[in-house]
């Protein structure tokens, strides 16, 4: 009897102790989220003004702004949606509608989720390979092509996913309309899934306006205003990287101000993306 | 079994009305198993025809031949031959859409597109035909109208058609079967979805549809049948039993099997 | 039927039929765009392959394996080996996964079993968002606030507790300058975390909830249930997040770059700086003059592709049987 009390007591006192240790690695996890974001809010805040907004980054050792490295994000992440969303979302459709039965389809889901999670400096150095070599000199139609092949998994995965989720009976019945197949995807398939998929444009969004390595050999970087797509151009990431490892202090906090604006926005993405996700699985 | 089962038995009711969906020696594969075998029946001109049977007998299966709709899944395939009008729909040559434009189809679950009620019954008439907007709307009114929605809806006619109760989904859905100005409609257990009101007001439409339009339903719910049709085929393991007046069908079946299911043996 | 109303009839017949030529050209061209985008996936792949083979060639075919056995990495004598950042990436990938795995595991469970419910899809989302945030945010954050607090603090601290203990103290051997392997595994166990996480919980959710209740209806407390059934019977989706954790850590970049110090030497110090292969490359890259030089860099990519290929190779292959085992 006593030993059966004894051994419970000692199973009871074991489960205390690794429950409050999952306790503690969520308390870490969490903790690290709102160092990382502390520290981030507290140097980026205070170098906040209407400089970093409307001037040029600056000559070392001088004040100025991000506006053409903010310039040259926006450019060429709009480039790389504009190129990757179209194949990313055809893609994706093969999977899920002409395809979804084929062998094909397995095979582009495995590479896909290789490529998916597959290094971004390797992307970098395949568009050099393609792009930058040939040319002979750096551009931001690169850095905006490379950015595009890290745009196309995360589409290609979502668009097929959401499209997954949309209602067998729902095709059922656009094709017993008479509706050829095109028509079916066009007008029932992608209004049923929309919210979806915009999802997924917003992460990828998202995962490539943060992205730094894969630009440094490409779009490369501009200290100067640039809107010519076919020289290197800057953009928040390099100059990020390339400021904070500098010396001068006021590099150094255009670098700050920099990650800040940038998580900021990725954060805003993310969550707005998946409000809208949210909102569908509620109704 | 009995090769010539359907056509006897139609001979005393069914000769004086034109056969519009002949079947022929059908038989359906999943794959390699064999799910309908050798169905011969006449669906007449103009009249509600009820496919009864425990599940997976295969009425929902020979429904679904009838449009072709299991074309949409690899892996299934249909041999023999079903006549609409004298030509045979499973010919390589008969283009697919064109069939369902004349053979509406109308599901368990009701199934609105999404997006708003006009847009739902407007959609599939675009796809074939240019008609201007007043004639357009003439045409969803009037397909409103004959699925008994329109006084129900008329007023919102933008808001999206997943907005409506069941049971007003599954009349849109005949109104937007019915828009494209079918020959036939096939109604897939249309009322199991719904509540007992909503069911008698889909059994209602039915009958008043059948003036204009042949109608197969098939149905799990033999008061349903005995309700709606004139005629009744039963079906067990992939065979048709027996076929004819749903009378006759409930009064005095000839078969035994069939005598078992209707009297709630089995099933 | 009236003559006139006939002749109707068959002009639409007519139209309708043209319309459904055209329909069927148009599904073949959009059936054709889809699938040549899904091909396009499959080339891009191979693509970066090939590209990748062909821009390492000269230096391949200049030092052969050596090129793997090779500490040495000497731009001015061009003599190029890989040993080096094969080293670090390894080593700070591996201790990162081993510091991430419990916490993400214990983070697993205690959304699943311990959090109370209405907390819990906030800090899940929390946790994912912790996976947004770009490499580069980890990397500045890595340099300017971790790496100087560990140097003032924690390094000293366990540099003088190990002191004098043989193979603990040359593994943490001084001094410290905050940045070096373990900070840079440190910053790789932050960021790969989130991933490690959310995949384990979703795995979690996938064990059926009577398997749970009948080992909770025979008296086993929380931790025995996970211990006993919920991690023997997700042990498999575990591992690939697990893997897909490590494909992440070996191929990461931004973050390493800032904190590694880009060293080109194997020291026994986890507190010494090195280098991994994807900041070698980020470092050197722009820099590198000479076609050999650029060509080691990019052979240097090539093996990271290989391992990080095999890996998420594995992993996928891993959550996929996951996969087939909850939608049977």
């Amino acid at each position: 009897m006593s030993t059966a009390q004894s051994l419970h007591r000692s199973r009871k006192r074991k489960n205390a102790v690794m429950m409050a240790l999952c306790i503690i690695a969520a308390g870490i996890g969490l903790a690290w989220l709102a160092l990382i974001l502390g520290a981030l809010l507290y140097k980026g805040l205070s170098g906040v003004n209407l400089a970093v907004f409307t001037e040029m980054t600056p000559p070392p050792g001088d004040a100025g702004g991000l506006l053409n490295a903010i310039y040259g994000s926006i450019i060429m992440t709009i480039i790389g949606i504009v190129v990757g969303t179209p194949i990313g979302v055809l893609a994706g459709t093969y999977m899920a509608e002409y395809g979804r039965f084929s062998r094909l389809t397995t095979v582009v889901r495995f590479i896909n989720d290789i490529l998916l999670s597959a290094p971004s400096i390797i992307v970098g150095l395949f568009v050099y390979e393609l792009m930058v070599r040939p040319m002979g000199h750096f551009s931001a139609i690169a850095g905006a092509v490379a950015l595009s092949i890290l745009v196309i998994p995360v589409v290609v995965r979502t668009t097929e996913d959401m499209l997954n989720l949309v209602p067998n009976a729902l095709r059922e019945a656009g094709t017993a309309i008479g509706a050829p197949r095109w028509v079916v995807i066009r007008s029932v398939a992608y209004r049923a899934a929309l919210s979806g998929i915009v999802t997924g444009i917003l992460l990828a969004i998202a995962r490539i306006s943060g992205e730094t390595a894969p630009l440094l050999f490409t779009a490369l970087n501009n200290q100067f205003w640039s809107s010519n797509l076919n020289a290197p151009m800057a953009s928040l990431p390099a100059t990020i990287f390339q400021f904070a490892l500098s010396p001068y202090e006021e590099w150094q906090q255009l670098a700050w101000t920099g990650a800040l604006i940038i998580t900021l926005t990725v954060l805003g993405l993310s969550i707005f993306a998946r409000s809208l996700t949210g909102r569908r699985e509620d109704r | 079994m009995k090769p010539m089962l359907s056509t006897d038995l139609n001979a005393p009711d069914a000769t004086v009305e034109k056969a519009k969906i002949e079947v022929k020696n059908l038989n359906f594969y999943y794959g390699q198993s064999k799910a309908l075998k050798d169905i011969n029946l006449s669906l007449p001109e103009r009249s509600v025809t009820a496919f009864i049977g425990p599940s997976g007998c295969g009425k929902s299966t020979l429904l679904r031949v009838l449009n072709r709709i299991y074309e949409l899944y690899p892996k299934q395939s249909a041999e023999g031959q079903v006549l609409l009008d004298g030509k045979n729909i499973l010919d390589r040559s008969q283009d697919l859409n064109l069939l369902r434009t004349k053979i509406g189809m109308v599901f368990q679950k009701p199934t609105p597109f999404p997006m708003s009620i006009y847009e739902n019954i407007a959609f599939g008439v675009r796809l074939y035909e240019k008609i201007s907007k007043a004639e357009m709307d003439n045409r969803v009114e009037s397909a409103l109208k004959r699925a008994a929605l329109w006084s129900e809806v008329k007023d919102k006619l933008n808001a999206s058609g997943q907005s409506l109760s069941g049971g007003q989904q599954q009349r849109l859905c005949i109104a937007r079967t019915v828009a494209v100005k079918p020959e036939v409609i096939l109604l897939d257990e249309p009322a199991s979805a719904l509540d007992p009101l909503s069911t008698a007001k889909i059994e209602e439409l039915i009958d008043e549809l059948q003036a204009d339009y042949t109608i197969v339903i098939v149905t799990h719910n033999m008061q349903q049948a005995a309700r709606v049709s004139r005629q009744t085929a039963f079906m067990y393991l992939g065979e048709l039993v027996e076929f004819d007046r749903t009378e006759k069908i409930f009064t005095s079946p000839r078969e035994k099997r069939t005598q078992d299911y209707i009297t709630g043996r089995f099933g | 039927m009236t003559a006139v109303s006939e002749a109707a009839t068959s002009s639409a017949m007519r139209t309708r039929e043209a319309t459904v030529r055209r329909f069927a050209v148009t599904d073949m061209v959009f059936r054709a765009a889809t699938r040549a985008s899904a091909i396009l996936v499959l080339v891009l792949l191979g693509g970066v392959a090939i590209s990748l083979i062909a821009g390492s060639w000269e230096a391949l075919s200049k030092f052969g394996f050596s090129f793997l056995t090779t500490e040495s990495w000497n731009p001015v004598t061009e003599n190029f080996g890989a040993l080096a950042p094969i080293y670090g990436t390894i080593v700070t990938s591996a201790i990162a996964i081993l510091i991430a795995v419990p916490i993400g595991i214990g983070i697993a469970v205690f959304l699943t079993e311990l959090c109370p419910r209405p907390l819990r899809r906030p800090i899940g989302i929390a946790v994912e968002l912790l996976a947004g945030i770009p490499s580069i945010i980890y990397g500045i954050w890595g340099l300017f606030v971790f790496a100087p607090f560990l140097q003032t603090t924690i390094q000293p601290f366990i540099i003088s507790i190990f002191h004098g203990i043989p193979g603990l103290s040359s593994l943490f051997a001084g001094p410290p300058y905050g940045i070096g392997l373990l900070t840079s595994s440190l910053i790789l166990a932050i960021m790969v975390l989130p991933f490690i996480t959310s995949i384990t919980k979703d795995v979690f959710d996938t064990v059926p909830a009577v398997l749970k209740e009948s080992a909770y209806g025979i008296g086993c407390t929380t931790w025995e249930v996970t211990r006993r059934v919920v991690i023997p019977y997700t042990r498999v989706g575990i591992m690939g997040g697990v893997m897909l954790g490590l494909g992440r850590a070996l191929g990461e970049t931004m973050a390493v770059t800032f904190v590694i110090g880009n060293a080109h030497r194997i020291s026994a110090s986890l507190f010494a700086p090195g280098t991994t292969i994807s900041a070698t490359i980020a470092n050197e890259f722009t820099e590198a003059d000479g076609a050999l030089y650029t060509s080691s860099l990019v052979a240097l990519g090539l093996i990271l592709f290989i391992i990080t290929f095999i890996i998420l190779a594995l992993a996928r292959y891993m959550l996929l049987r996951i996969d087939s085992r909850t939608g049977a």
